[in-house]
């Protein structure tokens, strides 16, 4: 389905989305910094960026929620589930690159046993997302199979057409579905063929040679050269929309508490830290050289997907200026390519 | 689960015998020699065992643990008629079925005959499925040793050969076992490799200097297997935390052959 959609009409989208009692989640610009959050009024959004701080990832992925409450009384334990986490929701304002990290790690929480707390998420919220009309240099989707106006994952997708309206292409049912449930805000496709603005995203790497790198070269010297810098300090991962890694602690007093799933990162010393002491990632060059081969060589052979959106992100807040693109050029590239070391 | 009965196996390390407190969900529990569970202790946290009872005794679930940490310190603190959580069965399995008609080799160090006493167990419920069966089991004293009642058990049989030693330094006056590291008192043994199936289990350092030993031997490497262990917290695929290169130990293991090994990244 095509439609329009005037910027003059965000108003009634947002006041017509919460009368049919959606949470309406939408970039804000905050000082300096743009965020995905909720939002109560159209005024409160924030179009004109290129890439929002947080990821689409913790809404559905939170940085901690509750799996389980137990009381404990003498000997006996109840255990109780949480409800109502998912919370009927739309995006409003992803970027491809977020929406399509979706269906990527819908992969992983649909393996065999199924994670609850994702899937009634991804059920609960419409993603209506925007083609990016500009980029940066930190951006590199088309480096990953994706572009700054690709559908995947997304409900909804807007085109700039013009400084006051959007093209609006339905990509999925429910997407249909919330168009009509809204139908008086959008107007009529337009006629003939609309001046899409769509940003040009410099391809930076073949990724197609990259994994056949990452076969061969389990060890080699550029690992440590890589990550010389890092400071482990996680926050690419945090900011990544496919790092899915969490840690699962118990908090409590003496006789009641919750089991609690937090974001984690294998940038962390303590992530693969055994009770005895033995620690099989114990340098840093270890723990960097799992974040890449995660995303471009183990989660491809697994699920047939690389886990990487190229949304830049992990550069753009890199306090050390790491820049992951730079990496995989490298490693893509026969040029400049320093020598393997013997492997052992 | 209620802890039925409680096990002080060696300094430090205790079995816990455990029931259902619904008795349909004990009813309809099923696992198999292999795999592991998570175990709870309310308030701390949880920690990985394997399931260390064999699936031919069905009215219980036993694990075995050493105080390490903080879960297993709190779960040390627990008598019987207490409650602790579990969830499971989770991981592979040891492929029993294709080993029968086979003689088998079990090598185990310390508090690695945990993992294996559930298949060793397993077997021996079933013994005539299979030919000679061995077991070579060491720790670092005599104290160190697990099980100690069911090694008694195994010396007694005549249908079992039990190979019990301790590490240079770790006997006692009394004591009739060898004397000797495990991989030196398995060469020692040499067990027969034709048509035989090597179950290996133990600290890394032992594993290391044991599958030479069996190669010398002649165990081709997918005749040879073992159970893997690695920090774990979800258990079923999704937390990220336990693979070693593209395996994940949860899922794809714990049970692998030393050729399946062989092909993983030296991350472990």
């Amino acid at each position: 389905m095509e439609k329009t959609l005037k910027k003059e009409k965000f108003n009634s989208l947002i006041t017509g989305l919460k009368d049919k009692g959606y949470k309406t989640i939408a970039p804000k610009k905050d000082n300096n910094l743009i965020t995905l959050c909720e939002i109560q009024e159209a005024d409160e959004i924030h179009f004109d960026h290129v890439q929002t701080n947080n990821s689409i990832k913790e809404y559905f992925l939170p940085k901690t929620e509750k799996i389980l409450s137990y009381t404990i009384e003498k000997t006996k334990v109840s255990i109780e589930e949480p409800e109502g986490f998912a919370v009927k929701s739309v995006v409003f304002g992803s970027r491809p690159c977020d929406a399509a990290s979706l269906p990527i790690m819908d992969k992983v929480f649909n393996w065999d046993c199924t994670d609850k707390f994702w899937i009634e998420r991804r059920e609960a919220i419409t993603i209506v997302t925007i083609a990016c009309d500009k980029c940066d240099s930190y951006c590199f989707c088309t480096s990953v199979g994706l572009a700054p106006d690709a559908k995947q994952g997304s409900d909804v997708l807007l085109t700039k057409i013009s400084d006051d309206e959007y093209l609006v292409e339905t990509e999925t049912e429910k997407g249909e579905g919330l168009i009509k449930e809204l139908e008086t805000v959008f107007s009529e496709p337009p006629s003939g063929t609309p001046d899409r603005q769509v940003a040009t995203v410099e391809k930076k790497f073949e990724i197609d040679k990259v994994k056949p790198w990452l076969d061969e070269n389990f060890v080699h010297k550029i690992w440590a050269e890589f990550s010389t810098k890092c400071i482990g300090c996680g926050a690419c991962t945090f900011v990544c929309p496919t790092c899915h890694c969490f840690d699962i602690v118990d908090e409590c007093t003496m006789s009641k508490g919750d089991r609690v799933k937090n974001w984690d990162g294998c940038q962390f010393k303590m992530f693969t830290l055994h009770t005895s002491g033995h620690n099989p990632r114990s340098t840093q060059d270890q723990r960097w050289r799992q974040r890449i081969m995660h995303k471009f060589k183990y989660y491809v052979e697994k699920f047939d997907n690389i886990l990487c959106v190229g949304c830049g992100r992990c550069s753009r807040v890199c306090p050390a200026d790491m820049n992951i693109s730079e990496m995989l050029e490298i490693i893509s590239t026969d040029e400049g390519q320093p020598e393997p070391v013997s492997k052992e | 689960m209620n802890i039925s009965d409680v096990t002080d196996e060696a300094p430090g390390v205790r079995t816990f015998r455990l029931n259902f407190q619904n008795e349909d969900e004990g009813k309809n529990f099923k696992f198999q020699a292999g795999q592991f569970a998570l175990y709870s202790a309310f308030g701390y946290g949880e920690s990985t065992f394997c399931i260390a009872s064999s699936p031919t005794r069905k009215d219980y679930v036993e694990c075995t643990f050493r105080q390490a940490g903080r879960v297993t310190n709190a779960l040390s603190e627990l008598n019987a008629g207490d409650t602790i959580g579990f969830r499971g069965p989770y991981g592979n399995v040891f492929p029993i079925e294709e080993w029968e008609g086979k003689n088998l080799v079990f090598v185990a160090g310390g508090i690695a005959l945990p993992p294996l006493r559930s298949v060793i167990w397993n077997c021996l419920d079933l013994r005539d499925k299979y030919k000679n069966i061995t077991i070579v089991y060491g720790a670092k004293t005599v104290a160190d040793l697990v099980y100690k009642n069911e090694l008694k058990e195994w010396t007694a049989r005549d249908d079992v050969n039990l190979v019990t030693t301790v590490d240079p330094g770790g006997e006692t006056p009394d004591w009739t076992g060898k004397v000797g590291f495990v991989p030196t008192v398995v060469e020692e043994t040499a067990p027969d490799s034709k048509d035989t199936i090597a179950i290996v289990c133990g600290p890394p350092i032992m594993i290391k200097f044991t599958l030479p030993v069996l190669e010398k031997l002649g165990f081709k490497q997918d005749k040879v297997y073992t159970t893997l262990e690695n920090r774990m917290k979800c258990g079923l695929g999704k937390c990220g935390r336990c693979n070693i290169g593209c395996t994940y130990i949860c899922k794809e293991g714990p049970v692998f052959t030393a050729e399946e090994i062989s092909k993983m990244p030296d991350e472990f």
